[in-house]
């Protein structure tokens, strides 16, 4: 661990102005314990000319870190914004870790940013009064400007270099929330201009000197591979240099995207497969298995009470089965890499959400250390934890290496995309209530039945938290119920898996949300004042590794049924339904969602969202999220990936839809103020969306929906 | 293989290409326009959006050869200063996330305000109903065509 005293340091050489190295705070790895040298891994530039470059650790993948992250520094800094360049970080020793999921960029990075910020600001202040012969406390900052005592006026610009001479503050005091001027304001995106303008460059944008353009051709079956092939077909296709094996599959290499796909589809003409032993996989194999593993063996996440014993002695069990589908990311830039090889190093544009790994093993492809293969992250067209994946970059860097030459660009096609994907795996849930002689919930169980995403993380192992992370959602059920077992059984699936928006937390609040609503329907009680109820008046609870405040749970419930008119009566055929989660019991949701049913078409007029996520760094930012989060669970409801003789059945938009504007709801956002520490706002408007949604279409119509995606003809 | 020439943004652009390369492909490979977006390649997602002599089109499945002598103008040429209405409300409504899909929002957005200057949220469902958002901007390009048309007051984004 670096020790506190070496958090910041000027880094900068003379003339460059005042460059401030700092060091976040990663998560240390194991085995690093000493103390190292120090390593900034982000960057604050005061150039002479007064603007100012910030270099960010995360990627941006439309979740606003680019915008959100400067804030904190030009907040403290008073900087003006409008003079602020954003740059992405590049993996390596000064870049450890840019991972960027868990909905964590913001809550890790926070304080050291602010901290760095101010530590500028007082030496520049400090520069100033030297120069003016003045104390340091008779200044003060604004907008990039020092002002000194007697209407002296001084820009940063004229002051970084003699301030990067200065000793650097260790304790330099930080802004009262109430002094902000730019955090807790609208401000809009940082890459805004470039994005409207088409000058924003996507990893798919990037073009270097002499690059070509490669498809490959993969078996549509998971795992498998070519048998068999003539490349002359494709070889014949102008454009196409040269058709190389790689371990995906066949790349075609050609002097444009299109030829490379023409090329591609030709050679799939000639090639035999062998198909190997996931050949068989299907669906409804699963289903089966999973229906088998609801009364099998399965791991504890959360055991209180005896359950069992309670459920015999109830006056009145219920019991459900929920179920949700593999899903697909589907993000609309499909997966891209480019690499360019040179004598001993290569370099490679993507964009990534794990930087650090896909260098790590692109660079082992190559026979390289790591630090030989610089990478650019671009900006990403979609995350959604897909790009947590390594597997486009590895694949990329091999086709470069199969290949030779200078820069290739690997591009997936749409089907690629949606077939290869990591999916996210499906889930069977068997769920069961125990109501006791007084009509209280004293028994609540939870068993989870699918595959497990975590393995995908572990190289294949079975993780000590695997049932707690894949029940995440279930097993953290903020109730107080006297006596409660979730669980997770194991099936085992061939498909490659990964993070999706909200992870397992999506089809388990799914879940445990629409039980509880049927509980609360079966007692006849509403399912706002149950909810509460059962809340309690408590304040924090611990659930394994997490903990939750229930108060604050409590708060953004009231508030979403408050705003959306909970308990007004409505026209035949359309209802109001709620729920709510403490994302890993840090930040707060609930939504009212309010539907309507006509002809069996289900419609989502309006969600209306309340939360806590702390203070609210960037408040066009936070309702960006709240709106896409929404989005994202709303178009979970019509969409599945399913599976037949190993592959995909799904291959395109057209049958993995997605929402449509037409199809998006009036999103109403109320933020619970708050002067806790900013946590996360990317994935928790997403699980709440699906309950909130299916519990109004119980209210609208009397029909449970216990299947996601919900079927033709059901409601 | 064969030569075409083509008036993009403007300007004229002698290319190499197959009859059948989409107009996507010239546009990003050849001419080295990178602002229109590969999404499908099966005109689903709206990505790709250009102006064709004035109409909205699907430039990936836009064969080259289709062309002929028709405008080409893409997100780049869509205004001189780059200051289309749509663009800056775009920036003032702060639609974009990922900002991937969003060249294909804004031409598909300014083919529907030539023919409708002030369209109606129906006519903004019909017109962009194609237009695929994975990250759900879908309210804020709504708002941002009323505002651009001149039918909002100032809201903050």
């Amino acid at each position: 661990m670096t020790s506190r005293r070496d958090f910041l340091k000027v880094t900068g050489a003379a003339g460059a102005g005042l460059v401030l190295g700092l060091h976040l705070e990663a998560r240390p790895r194991s085995g690093e314990t000493t103390k190292t040298a120090f390593h900034p891994n982000a960057f604050l530039t005061i150039r002479p000319d007064g603007t100012a470059q910030i270099t960010v650790p995360k990627t941006e993948m439309g979740q606003g870190v680019r915008t959100a992250l400067p804030l904190a520094v030009a907040e403290e800094l008073d900087l003006d914004w409008s003079k602020v360049e954003v740059v992405t970080g590049q993996p390596g020793p000064e870049f450890k870790s840019m991972q960027t999921g868990g909905s964590t960029s913001v809550s890790t990075t926070w304080t050291p940013l602010r901290k760095a910020g101010a530590a500028a600001r007082e030496m520049l202040k400090a520069a100033a009064a030297a120069r003016w012969k003045v104390g340091t406390a008779q200044c003060r900052t604004e907008r990039g400007f020092v002002l000194g005592p007697d209407g002296q006026k001084l820009g940063y610009g004229d002051l970084a270099g003699a301030a990067a001479k200065l000793p650097v503050p260790k304790d330099a005091p930080l802004k009262k929330a109430a002094d902000y001027r730019l955090v807790g304001k609208r401000t809009p995106r940082f890459d805004g201009p470039a994005i409207v303008t088409g000058k924003a460059i996507f990893g798919l944008d990037v073009r270097r000197p002499g690059q070509r353009f490669a498809a490959v051709l993969r078996c549509a079956v998971i795992g498998g591979q070519p048998k068999a092939w003539d490349d002359a077909k494709a070889k014949a296709v102008r454009g196409v240099k040269a058709v190389v094996k790689v371990p995906t599959g066949l790349a075609v290499i050609a002097d444009s995207t299109w030829a490379a796909f023409k090329g591609r589809d030709a050679l799939a003409a000639t090639t035999t497969w062998e198909e190997g032993a996931a050949r068989d996989f299907s669906s409804s194999a699963l289903a089966a298995k999973m229906k088998a593993a609801l009364t099998g063996p399965a791991d504890d996440a959360r055991r209180e009470g005896d359950p069992a014993k309670v459920l015999a002695a109830a006056a009145k069990v219920l019991e459900a089965e929920y179920s949700f589908p593999y899903q697909a990311h589907a993000t609309v830039e499909p997966m891209n890499a480019t690499t360019a090889l040179s004598e001993g190093a290569a370099e490679m544009w993507m964009g990534s959400q794990s930087p650090n790994r896909a260098q790590e093993r692109a660079a082992a492809t190559l026979g390289l250390k790591p630090e030989q293969l610089k990478v650019n992250v671009a900006l990403i067209g979609g995350g959604f934890g897909r790009r947590l994946g390594t597997d486009f970059s590895t694949e990329a860097a091999q086709v470069a290496k199969a290949a030779g030459g200078g820069p290739i660009q690997v591009v997936w096609d749409r089907e690629d995309d949606l077939r290869h994907d990591l999916h996210h795996p499906a889930t069977l849930h068997r769920l069961r209530a125990g109501i006791d002689g007084a009509g209280a919930l004293a028994a609540w169980t939870h068993r989870i039945a699918g595959p497990a995403v975590l393995r995908s993380w572990t190289g294949g192992q079975k993780a000590p938290s695997q049932a707690t992370t894949e029940t995440n959602g279930a097993y953290d059920i903020p109730y107080a119920i006297p006596a409660v077992a979730v669980d997770f059984a194991e099936v085992e699936a061939p498909t490659p898996l990964g993070w999706w928006r909200g992870i397992q937390i999506v089809p388990n609040v799914f879940a445990r949300e629409c039980f509880l609503d049927e509980v609360a329907h079966a007692l006849g009680k509403d399912p706002l004042r149950f909810r509460l109820d059962l809340l309690g008046n408590r304040g924090i609870v611990k659930f394994g590794r997490d903990k939750a405040d229930i108060r604050r749970l409590k708060k953004v419930l009231e508030v979403a049924a408050a705003k959306a008119g909970w308990g007004r009566k409505l026209p035949a055929g359309r209802g109001l339904g709620l729920a709510c989660h403490a994302y890993d019991g840090r930040t707060y949701a609930a939504e009212v969602a309010e539907v309507s049913v006509v002809k069996g078409r289900l419609k989502v007029h309006k969600v209306t969202c309340a939360v806590d996520c702390g203070l609210v760094v960037n408040p066009s930012g936070l309702e960006s999220q709240v709106e896409g989060g929404i989005a994202f669970g709303l178009s979970a409801l019509f969409s599945q990936i399913t599976w037949e003789k190993g592959r995909t059945v799904q291959t395109g938009y057209h049958d993995f839809p997605v929402l449509r504007l037409a199809d998006m709801p009036v999103v109403e956002t109320h933020v619970i103020p708050s002067a806790e520490a900013p946590s996360g706002m990317g994935e928790p408007p997403v699980p709440v969306a699906i309950p909130a949604v299916l519990n109004a279409v119980f209210a609208a119509t009397g029909k449970r929906i216990r299947k996601v995606p919900i079927e033709d003809g059901l409601i | 293989m064969a030569e075409y020439t083509l008036s993009v943004n403007g300007q004229s652009h002698t290319v190499e290409a197959s009859p059948d390369m989409p107009l996507l492909w010239v546009l990003r490979d050849r001419i080295k326009l990178t602002g229109t977006k590969f999404g499908c390649g099966q005109g689903l997602c709206g990505a790709c959006t250009v102006h064709l002599g004035g109409e909205a089109v699907r430039s990936c499945v836009t064969p080259v050869s289709d062309v002929g002598t028709k405008r080409i103008t893409t997100i780049e040429g869509l205004d001189p200063h780059s200051a289309h209405p749509l663009q800056k409300a775009w920036i003032e409504v702060d639609v974009a996330q990922c900002g991937y899909c969003q060249t294909g929002q804004i031409m598909t957005a300014a083919a529907l305000l030539a023919r409708h200057p002030k369209p109606t949220d129906r006519d903004i469902d019909q017109a962009m109903g194609e237009n695929v958002c994975r990250c759900g901007t879908y309210l804020r390009i709504r708002e941002a065509i009323h505002r651009a048309a001149g039918q909002r007051k100032e809201v903050a984004p």
